[in-house]
């Protein structure tokens, strides 16, 4: 039971605590899947450096994580504002020429994180970028002037 | 007869669209709260970690507490707040009065016992008596000063309040939180 409403609130702690952390470019995933990673780890620690080392204590404990990631998927998905809060949403840090200042501030982006991502996509000059958006996994997708 | 969901249906452009071509969903009025809202959370995050550091959380000066009778008979260290799980030590130090016939006799109320969780007595009693809701420990002792100390591993959070006397010269009642 007590390891059920631990790992209930500690998913819930992580969770908000992932979100608050800035989403960094390059990620690969989203924030909402590294809590799923992080806490099952974490709860199978805790339960076998607790006073309760058994399987089914590990179990629940694994069962009760993944039941809280299924009801947030739940939720994701039929309520858009839930899953803005949950995963944020696009932003788009550079738009025909002009970087975009306060996203940029807010998400602690550089130009150089940005470039990066061009680079990425074999783009050699950021005269050529005309859109910069950071995806909610932190990837900065990067859309070309066409020529 | 239950409604089936339709297998397929017809795309809609319905994601938010910058400057009428790209389709990224972007809310910044969303994200302007959210970003405000981050910032509470991180204050609120470094004053947890404040508290924690202070002892409010248990382990730290805040935590720390300490009785003594008006006597000066009996005079208990201990940790206000406890955590769940965590041991910890409640030293209790008797003074002049409370060694009779070479021995030292102490109660403490069964909630030390059950709900601080008491892992070990040190030094061993020579005796233990149960009755008037707790035990009562007999000590072998020369004079005084003489300490004993009760070691605690609480296993459930709550506020447990508790008692502990040398019976007929003085009582000292207080209480611990444990944190879960």
């Amino acid at each position: 039971m007590s390891t059920i409403v631990c790992a209930i609130i500690g998913y819930l702690v992580l969770l908000l605590t992932v979100r608050v952390l800035a989403r960094r470019p390059g990620g690969q995933l989203t924030l909402f899947e590294f809590v799923i990673i992080f806490l099952i780890g974490g709860v199978a620690i805790a339960a076998t450096v607790r006073q309760d080392h058994s399987m089914t204590n590990c179990g629940m404990g694994i069962l009760a994580v993944a039941f809280m990631h299924r009801l947030v998927s739940g939720l994701k998905d039929r309520f858009p504002r839930f899953a803005a809060i949950v995963d944020g949403t696009p932003l788009v840090l550079l738009k025909n020429g002009e970087w975009q200042l306060e996203p940029m501030r807010q998400m602690r982006i550089d130009p150089e994180d940005v470039m990066a991502a061009a680079r990425a996509k074999r783009v050699g000059s950021i005269f050529d970028v005309k859109y910069a958006i950071l995806e909610r996994n932190g990837s900065i997708s990067i859309i070309t002037h066409e020529r | 007869m239950a409604r089936q969901t339709p297998f397929t249906q017809p795309v809609t452009d319905s994601v938010a669209k910058v400057n009428r071509e790209v389709a990224v969903g972007e809310d910044l009025g969303f994200q302007r709260s959210w970003w405000r809202f981050e910032r509470g959370v991180w204050g609120f995050f470094v004053l947890v970690l404040l508290l924690d550091i202070a002892g409010a959380f248990g382990r730290g000066p805040l935590a720390h507490a300490e009785i003594r009778s008006p006597d000066k008979s009996l005079d208990i260290h201990y940790e206000r707040i406890e955590r769940s799980g965590t041991p910890s030590i409640m030293t209790i130090e008797l003074g002049a009065q409370t060694v009779r016939d070479g021995a030292a006799r102490v109660f403490v109320s069964q909630n030390v016992i059950d709900s601080l969780g008491t892992r070990r007595v040190i030094p061993a009693p020579s005796s233990t008596v149960i009755g008037r809701g707790g035990l009562t420990y007999t000590f072998p002792a020369s004079t005084a000063p003489a300490s004993v100390q009760l070691e605690f591993e609480p296993a459930g959070a709550g506020i447990v309040p508790f008692e502990i006397s040398v019976p007929g010269v003085s009582t000292l009642r207080g209480k611990i939180v444990v944190m879960p």
